[in-house]
Order: C-alpha cells, then structure tokens, then sequence
C-alpha cells in the first residue's frame, strides 16, 4: 500500500467496549466510524463495517450471532418504535422523528392483540434492552430512532417499509385514508402515511440531522484482493467480531490460510483487536495494549458498574476458580460447565439482593453471563460466565486468575509473588 | 499391595512423612514401617480402644477389629506397640487377657496426621503463639529466651533450605510440597513480633536475635522464591489450583462489594451489541402471538326463532307480563281459587301454573298464591285432582 492509512483503534476499542461515542457537535469522527449527527446537540460515531456487511452475512455461514435476549418481544417493540417513529417512508428510517412512548405501547397493544399488565411491563423491558444497546434514544416519554438504526443497509431498508406499512398505528381510529392498515404489499414506496407524529411535521430530517461515513480505515488492506479473497475475508471479520462462539476455521478460507488470516490480523489490528486461537476455532479480542490504555484512561471502568462486577467476579470464583481448585477444570479457559446457583449468590454473599437481580440482568444481555437451565436435581440451574469469556487473550486471561489470587488470598506466597513480579 | 502407580506413590509420600518425623528418635533407618497398612491397624486399634470404653479389650477382640488384616501383620503390629508401651495390659500380671490403650500414643497419631496434612504449618503456628507467651512471661529467664530464639531460627533455617532445594528441584515435587512448607505472612508476621518482644526484653540477645531475623528473612524469602517459580511454571492453569477451594469460598461469602469489584477493574468487556436485521424483525412481527380470536357463535336453527326475548326475562318486560298473567287470572277480583284459573289443556294449564308461582316469587309484585291442606279428586275430571289454592292481590298500603 502507498501510504499508510490513519487507524483509530483505541476510539474503535471504545466504541465497542462502551457503545457509540459521543463527540462535540464539531468533532469529526475517527476513520472507519459512521458519524451521526441528529442535528441538535447529539451527535454520535459508530464503527462501520467494511464494504457495507452486516453481521446478518453470520446466517449465510451459519454461524450463530450473538444471542438476542427475548429477541421476539425485542424486535416487535422495534417495530413498534419504527411504526410510530418512521413517519416518512420515502426518506431513511434514521433519524425519523420523535415519538411519546404511550404512542409505542398503544401500537405494541394492537400488534399482539394484548393489553394487560404483562404484556405493557414486558414492552417496557424491551424499550430498556434497546434504549441499551443505542437502538432507540429515550427521554422522559419520548423515544428516537438510536444510533444503530442508521445502519442498516439501504437495501434492506424495503423489507422494513413493507413492514411498517402493515402495522397497525397507535390509534384505531386513525388509520390511513384508504382505511386499510394491511395495506397492499405493493403500493409505491414512496406513499408516506398520512398520520404525522405528535409535534413534529412528517417528511424530511429534522434541520441538520446527517449520517456521514468517514474515510474507510480497511480498504487499503482489502483492495490488494480480487473480489472473492475481498469477501471471505471481510465475512471472516464480521464472524470472528460478532459470532458468539469461537468459528471453526474449516469455513473460513481468511482463517485457514495463513496469508488471507495475516491480512486479517491486520484488519482487526486497526480496530484494536487481535486474533485469538483455540484449536481450529478462532475469536476476536481486545489487543492487550489497546485495553491497558482503555482502563488506564479517564472513564476506564464505565462499563460495567460496581454492582455486575462485583457479580460477575463471583460467578467466576464459584464456577471457575472451585472447580478448578477441586481439579475439575483442567483447561486454560474461564467457560465452566458448573454453574452457580442464584441462591448461593442471593444468600451467602454480601451483596444486596436487588443489586443482584439488576446486575444479573445487565450481564446476561452483554453475553457475560448465561443462564443454565435446571436439568435435575443433581444438575440444579444456574449462571456460568458467557461466551464473551472466549474472547479474553492469553494475557488477559493470566491476569484475571493473578487479580482473583490477589484478591482471595492476598497474604499468601502466590500473591507476593505476583506482586513481586509485576513491580 | 497397591494397586495403581498413583497409589504406591501416595503410599510412599504417607513413608516418607513417617520417616521424617520418627528420624530423630530412630536408632536405625530400618526402624520405621514399610508398610503405610501398618499405621492403619494400629489406628483401628485405637478406634477399637476408644469404642470399648472401660472394658477395655481381649486378644480376640483385638483380632476381630482388625479382622480385615492378615494373622501375621496383625501379630507383628500387636507386638510392637506393646513392645513400645503404645498397648499394655490392663493389670500387669501373667495370663492378663485385657489390654488398654496409651493416651500419648493416640495424640502422637493424631499429630502425625495433621503434619501430613499441612507440613507443620499449623504446627509452626502454636509453637509461635506459645514462644510469644511464654518470653512475655516474667518467670522467663533470659537464658530460656535465648534457647527459644535459638530454636526458632535453627527451624525457619531448615525450613528455608528445604525450600530452596525444591524451588531448584523438579516442578512436580515443588507443586506437591511447597503449599505445605512455605509460609504465609501471617507466620513471618508473628515472627517478628516474637522477635522484637525478646529483643526489647533483653537487649543483651541482639547476636541470637539477629540470627533469628535473618533465618525469617531468609524463610520469607525462600518461600516467596518457591511461589514465584510455581506461579511462572503453572501458567494459566494450574495457578488457581494452589489456593484451597475453602479460601475461594471464605472470599466468596465475606468479601464486600467493592472489593469483588476491584478484580475487574482492569479488563475490558463488549458493551451488549445486539443485531436486529430488517428480515428478523419482520419474522418477528409475523409470529407475534395473534390476539385472541372472537369465539363464533353457536350454529342457530335456520327456522325463525323469535329467540330468548320473550321469555321471562329479568327485565322490566317480564315482570309486566307476569303481572298481565296474573291480572287475567284476577280478571278484577282480590282473590280467585286455582281451579278456576287452571282450566284447559295439560300445556296451558302448566305455562299458567308456572307463571303464577313466578309472580308469587317476586317480592315486587303484589301477588301471592296461598295453598291450603285439602286436597280435591274427581277421577272423571280434568285434571284429577288438584291441591286448594288462591291467588290473592294483596295491597302493600293496606
């Protein structure tokens, strides 16, 4: 390559350990971010995917992504947002306009056909999961299109029309002139409906609203390959940054050969990350000194509060470090087959108990943590850390069972010398 | 005989252990036993002892305890510990057929079983705790100080040198017998408190109590010289194994909040990302749970059914055709004897009956049947018979 391109890979780290970033109405956003700007104080950077993949290409391999917790009632809630937040179907769907919550659970009600108690509490949950994870924005009672819905790609953006055509609207009474809410699947795509959104006029951006791609931070390493060499190796980005387990490299060609896998070494390199190999299986992590710098920074630990942290690293002692101390767990990896039970958590710790069903909640929507079902009663329930525990490096891994010894055992000879090593 | 090669090596560790401690007191290297089988049945002997009480036991009960060992085993084992004193009998006459046991020998068992357990640690500790009493004591003279502190150094310096031969030794022996001999903080901790105490007491041991220092010094040393190649050899796996499960679960229950939280401060996880594609989502509306569906009306009779609306109903409408029957009846009087009114066919004189009991029924319309006790026959009539009744009017302001 002539030049070398400019990489971001720590505001890239960021981007995914911390969600969408949040810059100054005038900064621009690092290479390789898709940089949004609702055209009032907000504006917000994501990191694109090269040559315009999705992690939908997973399906295409077969690979599982990552696990979408009550995905149905999730996405049903999204289509909700979009029904009463996309006003004008001739524009894109991000940004749309503002919309009361009250208008989302009423067209919820009428999508199900079901307006108890439960189903508006589970609705709400599915708002927070997607308020969350910068899929909707919310304040107060007034819901946005977030971040990630401007990234669906513009050819998938006719499914999500036809499907907003044939939802029912908020209001019974108000339905669309020719009174048919299933409307024709084949009506022009640009018919906007006929309703506009509380306070605000449906058709165009609000003023100032942008979605700007910033310079591609991958294309100088992609486009040294013919189309298809091009394509397996972005697909094998997008699997080993978004599957949820490790992918075996027999469906790879990026992963079984060397050269094409060196190239996506690089690839992950500039966003921060590194390859990391179990076997024939391959994952994606943090690089070790990206995430040194990430904690050591201002805001280091805004992941996770104190309360998950302080959760997860039990799961990790019961299921993990008492295994392994009983000889149980031989292999260097922090996924263990012995869950523990919500009630050791609830009762023989000194954590408060709604802290716990919050924190437990939070971990499991990150992939930190996955439920187990009771199988019997040898074989009781439980929590066992998630599948993101694949994507530790080597390091990262050695340290986490160093921070745990020094932890648990911090007068004994192990944990000085570990301390003695790392001064 | 031991049946695996991981048995004969447990075997040999319990031998070497028994060497050990016995070494001191041997007159030979062939005085201790070969055979960990042997300390077994001179402990279920003393299990057998205990469960006696005071009637102590014979030599067949003694056999039979150790019925599972061979006559001969049992015989030589039987002779050594009453050799030894560790059994005797119970009076010391010829022909005595009770034995007894030894009090000191069953707490030397009971010791050698904690020494194997964890290499003198525990035992390194009372010994400590005991030293620290007794310097403090003011009996204690300063020669008995300086023998302590003589002591103590002599035992942390061969502890040390045990140490610092494993740590140059094989990872496997290191990895079996370092976490018994190496010392935790709080060992070198009381150390030096002992230490210091003898030191302020009588400045003149500075020389034994310099020596003392040192051989902490160098068993803090040695130990944290043991971890450290345990730690680098045992890499990502192993390490976690030299902490006991019980100090897993000790932090587990005890330690608060924030410092559960402190082991995860330097690692970086993935926010929840999840991704919702336009065609899942549309997947998803399609198998949202329907509403439930408008139960369908029972299939009706194609005939013209002027339906339940006539009938006696609750309504206003039923109570004024009730009160039209029973005005009929009355046709303007108070009062009118039944047989008058029940005339006619079966059906009719049934719907009329039923009516008028209706109208008796409702508190809110003036109407009452009275029945009396007669009863009136005319087998040639119709009906047949009937029961004395009449239906009155009556006036709720009279």
């Amino acid at each position: 390559m002539a030049e070398p391109e400019p990489t971001a890979a720590p505001e890239h780290a960021r981007a995914r350990a911390h969600g969408p970033l949040a810059l100054r109405l005038a900064e621009p956003a690092p290479p390789g971010f898709l940089r949004l700007s609702h055209g009032d104080e907000t504006v917000v950077a994501l990191p694109a995917w090269p040559d315009g993949a999705t992690p939908s290409v997973l399906d295409e391999y077969g690979v599982a992504p990552v696990p979408v917790e009550r995905s149905g009632e999730t996405r049903r809630v999204l289509a909700a947002c979009l029904r009463v937040c996309w006003t004008d179907l001739s524009a894109e769907p991000w940004p749309g306009v503002p919309a009361e919550i009250s208008d989302v659970l009423a067209c919820y009600r009428a999508l199900t056909g079901r307006g108890d108690d439960m189903t508006r509490s589970w609705a709400l949950g599915a708002l927070r999961r997607l308020a969350d994870t910068g899929w909707i924005l919310r304040s107060g009672d007034v819901v946005r299109l977030g971040p990630r819905c401007a990234t669906w790609p513009q050819e998938s953006h006719a499914v999500l029309r036809e499907l907003v055509r044939r939802l029912p609207g908020p209001h019974p009474a108000d339905r669309r002139p020719d009174g048919h809410p299933d409307g024709p699947a084949g009506a022009p795509a640009t018919l906007p409906l006929q309703e506009s959104g509380p306070g605000e006029p449906a058709g165009d951006r609000p003023p100032g609203a942008a979605r700007d791609e910033t310079s591609p931070d991958l294309d100088g390493l992609l486009s040294a390959y013919d189309e298809r060499r091009r394509a397996e190796l972005v697909a094998a980005f997008m699997a080993v940054e978004h599957a949820a387990e490790p992918v075996h490299e027999a469906r790879f060609a990026a992963l079984r050969d060397p050269a094409l896998r060196r190239t996506l070494a690089e690839m992950l390199a500039r966003r921060g990350r590194t390859l990391i190999q179990r076997r024939d299986t391959w994952t994606s992590g943090y690089d070790d000194t990206v995430a040194a710098r990430l904690t050591g920074g201002p805001g280091g630990k805004a992941g996770l509060a104190e309360g998950e942290r302080a959760v997860l690293t039990l799961v990790l002692v019961h299921s993990v470090a008492i295994p392994r101390a009983d000889g149980l767990l031989p292999e260097d990896t922090w996924l263990s087959p012995y869950p523990v039970a919500v009630e050791e958590l609830r009762r023989r710790t000194l954590l408060p108990i709604g802290e716990l069903e919050s924190a437990l909640r939070a971990l499991r929507q990150a992939g930190l943590l996955t439920q187990v079902k009771a199988v019997s009663e040898e074989a009781p329930g439980g929590y066992v850390p998630g599948p993101q525990f694949h994507r530790l490096t080597a390091a990262a891994r050695r340290r986490l069972q160093e921070e745990l010894i020094l932890a648990a055992g911090p007068q004994t000879p192990l944990a000085a010398a570990i301390r003695a090593r790392r001064a | 005989m031991p049946e695996t090669l991981d048995a004969a090596l447990t075997d040999e560790a319990v031998l070497a252990t028994y060497r050990r401690m016995f070494a001191a007191l041997a007159r030979d290297s062939g005085a201790v036993v070969d055979d960990p089988a042997l300390v077994d049945i001179a402990e279920t002997l003393f299990d057998a002892f205990a469960e006696a009480g005071e009637e102590w036991l014979t030599h067949e009960q003694m056999r039979y305890a150790c019925r599972a060992h061979p006559t001969d085993r049992f015989e030589n084992r039987l002779r050594v510990l009453r050799g030894l004193g560790a059994i005797r009998e119970v009076f010391p006459k010829p022909n005595q057929l009770r034995y007894r046991a030894s009090f000191t020998s069953v707490v030397g068992l009971m010791f050698i079983r904690r020494m194997m357990d964890d290499g003198g640690q525990s035992e390194m500790h009372r010994l400590l705790a005991l030293e620290d009493l007794n310097v403090a004591d003011p009996r204690t003279t300063m020669e008995e100080a300086r023998q302590s502190a003589g002591n103590l150094a002599r035992a942390f310096r061969l502890w040390a040198l045990e140490l610092i031969t494993l740590t140059n030794g094989t990872i496997e022996e290191l990895r079996e017998q370092a976490p018994k001999l190496w010392g935790t903080e709080e060992i070198a901790r009381r150390a030096q408190s002992l230490h210091g105490t003898i030191l302020r007491r009588w400045p003149a041991l500075d020389r034994t109590c310099t020596e003392l220092r040192a051989a902490i010094y160098a068993y803090s040393d040695a130990s944290r010289r043991a971890a450290g190649r345990l730690a680098d050899s045992a890499g990502t796996t192993r390490n976690l194994t030299l902490l006991p499960a019980e100090t897993w679960r000790t932090f587990a229950q005890t330690a608060p909040k924030e410092r559960l939280a402190a082991v995860l401060d330097g690692f970086v996880f993935d926010a929840p990302a999840p991704w919702h594609d336009p065609a899942a989502i549309a997947t998803a509306v399609d198998e949202a749970p329907r509403p439930a569906p408008v139960r369908p009306a029972p299939p009706r009779s194609p005939l013209p059914d002027s339906g339940p609306v006539e009938s006696a109903g609750d309504g206003v409408a039923g109570l004024d055709r009730l009160a039209a029957v029973a005005e009929s009846a009355l046709a303007g009087r108070t009062a009118v004897p039944l047989e008058e009114v029940l005339t006619g066919d079966w059906a009719s004189m049934r719907r009329v009956l039923a009516d008028l009991a209706s109208a008796d029924l409702r508190p809110e319309l003036p109407y009452r049947l009275r029945w009396s006790d007669g009863l009136r026959a005319d087998p040639a009539g119709h009906p047949s018979w009937s029961s004395d009744g009449t239906l009155e009017r009556v006036t709720t302001d009279g």
